[in-house]
């Protein structure tokens, strides 16, 4: 095992819905020439890209292929990585295993995510599509766990049931979510790669969005955004040489469940609150980074929080706090940019989702904090050691990353 | 590159239409091997999926394949490419120390019910050679053919010799999913025009195509196989997209792959030193055209190479014995299918098509149009 270090981090200039002056590959294009301007590496320092998006989203196929001078990646190895949600969390792991498995020294890691190309939403039902069409077909299976991925919806009608799940473990209110999700408008104003940014975001303010499915409102739903994030990752040997500040990979670890649509008939649905994979996940990944008690340990996280109660239910997941503690932490301040346990300062995937980027960005924004390079979003504490957190798939993926400001003892 | 990992276990399957869903087909497959192996699904540390969504038709394809696969709570990720790399990627985590074991799981099922050559199409640039519609795989794949020809000055017959020679293998070889009677170079020859130069007999067939790849460190690889099949090296690379800037007839991103792949197995001929070889040649032109690309034969003697039987199976460099992506091809699964009878022929058990000497292989597999990228392995026994 080598020890491996994020050396560099390149956002495009904007993350909003719609760039319509930029191509797909121009804007990766952006984001790239970013990674080499603040690593001052260039093309033929690169040994190997690993390449994350969802081509669904847009309609398109392989796009690596078509946008392989962008990514400067001629006669290099190209490595495309798609696992919904956690996209550019997995595709960062695969950079992190080039360089582990000591056949790479530095990688690129290339996410993007154009949803004004296509309907992020028709793409979503692109998973259930089958059964839709089964079911036409062969008559409607209620028993099959096929029929009821079909009637799960988009992504904002399956995620209520989570909500409310996690609610009556939580004992939160559908108040705390207001609130967590206007902590995350007003983090995001201090962010200038956020999408939906609103300084004087308040509780009362968030409450007043349309009800979307109980206790779900607009208010509390991510964006589709366009945007391209690049993280430059290199072994030990080459970060001392091409970075001052360097954010190192302590531990990664992934895990799938099954689809939480399960078989409402004979009563087999999967609690989609219980998120058996994140703890999995995570438990694995603090092995691995040789954590024993993440609480005392672990200085900042950033939640993959395509909905605002996630923040808060995944806080306790990854076990940062104990089941029904996370509101009240919300509640004291604790997980402001000024808190003791500050979470998303980066306004989170609420505030901005260009999907492919969204699990890379929570890396990224934690190897920010930790190298002290957030700008207004720098929270107060010092960042020694921080967890990175995605989901994905229908609510049955979770990636974990810990990064530190020091090199792991092997 | 520090410790040893070799290729375990294996299953696959490719027919014409494998009459099943793909769900059921991963859990037979993944089933099917570890009864074989006699492990369970807890002896996986890592699953490496690899599917493309357009050909499953459904976002994020893996969602109700990894409960049937076995990686239910357990290490799963998906490299949505040519199951080589998924290959690669299992290989890479083996050799980080994290993991003692990878599975491969990958499928793609373009005999029954998706077209294959839609993969291609909708992997053109959305902006420019999509909309117009001009461009295909097989159109692709015939100006590629024309223009390897001319550059070499070879006869169109070099085409029907090397179609010749894979569908004679894959009609001897069971497992192989388009298995035709009599075949010979009149019969391919007579064979309808695509486009021009490209017959019919020319192309891979549509085939359903599952495969499963266990891998595993040195240690537990004598645990679980008597005869383990060792990853030598592997490279890849892609070359520019922009059809007009190539020179087709060449593939200088199958030669760099290979390079990288020789350089770390520590080979320094591979006309030489590799036994035989299994690459996924989609259309008859591509074998000879990739061959000289990777250094297996010497450019510009490819016709006569095929005339005098040196890449058949009792000839100096045997290129795909087991029949070739002529006799079975499919997205993603059809590098895998190519390393499946590489490993057979290097255990030993390849049976109707097993080659005399078959120590160490060059396994090749390709994305894109006219092999954009490539992949190449190097396997010994």
């Amino acid at each position: 095992m080598r020890n491996v270090g994020i050396v560099g981090v390149g956002y495009c200039p904007q993350f909003v819905s719609k760039r319509k002056d930029v191509s797909i590959p121009e804007m990766i294009s952006e984001a790239v020439d970013a990674a080499f301007a603040d690593s001052g590496l260039g093309p033929q320092d690169i040994d190997a890209i690993v390449f994350g998006n969802m081509h669904t989203f847009e309609g398109v196929n392989l796009p690596h292929l078509w946008s392989v001078e962008h990514i400067r990646a001629l006669g290099k190895p190209v490595m495309r990585i798609a696992t919904g949600g956690t996209t550019g969390m997995t595709a960062f792991h695969a950079g992190y295993y080039h360089i582990a498995s000591g056949l790479h020294d530095v990688v690129m890691v290339v996410t993007f995510e154009k949803h004004s190309e296509g309907d992020a939403q028709v793409g979503l039902l692109g998973i259930i599509t089958p059964e839709a069409v089964a079911m036409m077909m062969a008559g409607i299976d209620l028993t099959g766990e096929g029929g009821m991925g079909a009637q799960g919806g988009g992504s904002a009608g399956a995620i209520t049931y989570q909500a409310v799940s996690w609610m009556h473990k939580s004992g939160a209110t559908i108040d705390h979510i207001d609130a967590i999700a206007a902590m995350e408008r007003r983090n995001a104003a201090k962010n200038p790669y956020a999408h939906l940014k609103d300084p004087e975001a308040t509780a009362e303010k968030i409450a007043k969005t349309p009800m979307i499915s109980y206790p779900v409102r607009y208010g509390h739903v991510c964006p589709t955004t366009d945007g391209a994030t690049v993280c430059i990752l290199a072994s030990e040997e080459k970060a001392a040489k091409i970075a001052d500040k360097v954010a190192w990979v302590w531990g990664v670890a992934s895990c799938a469940s099954d689809p939480t649509t399960g078989n409402l008939i004979e009563g087999l649905i999967t609690d989609p609150a219980e998120q058996m994979q994140c703890v999995i996940a995570a438990r694995e990944a603090y092995k691995r980074a040789g954590i024993e008690d993440p609480k005392r340990e672990i200085d900042y996280v950033e939640i993959y929080n395509g909905f605002a109660h996630q923040t808060l239910m995944y806080l306790e997941l990854v076990g940062m706090c104990e089941v029904g503690e996370a509101h009240k932490l919300l509640e004291q301040g604790e997980l402001e940019i000024t808190g003791r346990l500050p979470v998303n300062a980066s306004g989170g995937v609420v505030s901005t989702n260009a999907i492919g980027t969204s699990a890379l960005n929570r890396v990224t924004e934690c190897a920010l904090q930790i190298m002290g390079k957030a700008g207004e979003r720098q929270v107060e504490k010092e960042v020694h050691k921080a967890l990175a957190h995605g989901w994905g798939g229908l609510m049955q993926y979770a990636s974990i990353t810990i990064l530190a400001d020091k090199p792991k003892k092997l | 590159m520090a410790g040893k990992v070799a290729v375990v276990g294996l299953k696959f399957a490719c027919a014409p239409d494998l009459k099943t869903t793909r769900e059921r087909l991963v859990f037979e497959l993944t089933r099917g091997l570890f009864d074989e192996l006699g492990i369970d699904r807890h002896e996986v540390d890592t699953f490496i999926m690899c599917s493309n969504d357009f050909i499953d038709g459904r976002t994020i394809s893996t969602v109700f394949l990894d409960a049937p696969s076995g990686a239910y709570l357990k290490d799963e990720t998906k490299v949505e490419m040519d199951g080589l790399n998924a290959l690669i990627y299992g290989w890479m985590r083996i050799l980080s120390g994290q993991y003692d074991t990878a599975l491969v799981v990958s499928l793609g099922l373009t005999g029954s019910q998706a077209s294959p050559y839609l993969n291609i199409q909708y992997s053109l640039s959305p902006t420019y050679e999509r909309q117009v519609g001009l461009l295909n795989e097989l159109a692709g794949a015939a100006l590629q053919a024309r223009s390897y020809l001319s550059r070499s000055g070879y006869s169109e017959e070099l085409l029907d010799l090397v179609a010749a020679k894979d569908l004679q293998l894959a009609a001897k070889n069971p497992r192989q999913g388009r298995r035709l009677e009599a075949v010979d170079v009149d019969k391919v020859r007579s064979s309808d025009y695509y486009y021009e130069p490209l017959r019919e007999l020319h192309c891979y067939p549509r085939t359903d195509v599952g495969c499963v790849v266990l891998l595993a460190s040195e240690k537990k690889a004598a645990e679980l196989t008597e005869k383990p099949v060792w990853i030598l090296g592997a490279g890849n690379s892609i070359e520019t997209y922009f059809y007009g800037e190539r020179d087709l007839s060449r593939s200088p991103s199958a030669a760099e792959a290979t390079r990288r792949a020789c350089s770390l197995a520590g080979i320094s001929d591979p006309s030489k030193e590799i036994d035989f070889a299994e690459v996924s040649a989609l259309f008859a032109h591509q074998e000879p055209l990739l061959a000289e690309s990777m250094s297996l034969i010497p450019e510009g003697e490819a016709e006569k190479a095929y005339r005098d039987g040196i890449t058949g199976p009792g000839g100096s460099m045997p290129i795909n014995p087991s029949g070739g992506s002529l006799g079975g091809h499919t997205v993603c699964a059809g590098g895998l299918l190519r390393l499946c009878e590489a490993v057979l022929q290097i255990r030993g058990e390849a049976g109707p098509v097993q080659l005399e000497k078959a120590g160490t292989a060059l396994v090749h597999g390709q994305d894109g149009l006219c092999a954009q990228q490539n992949a190449v392995l190097i396997l010994g026994a």
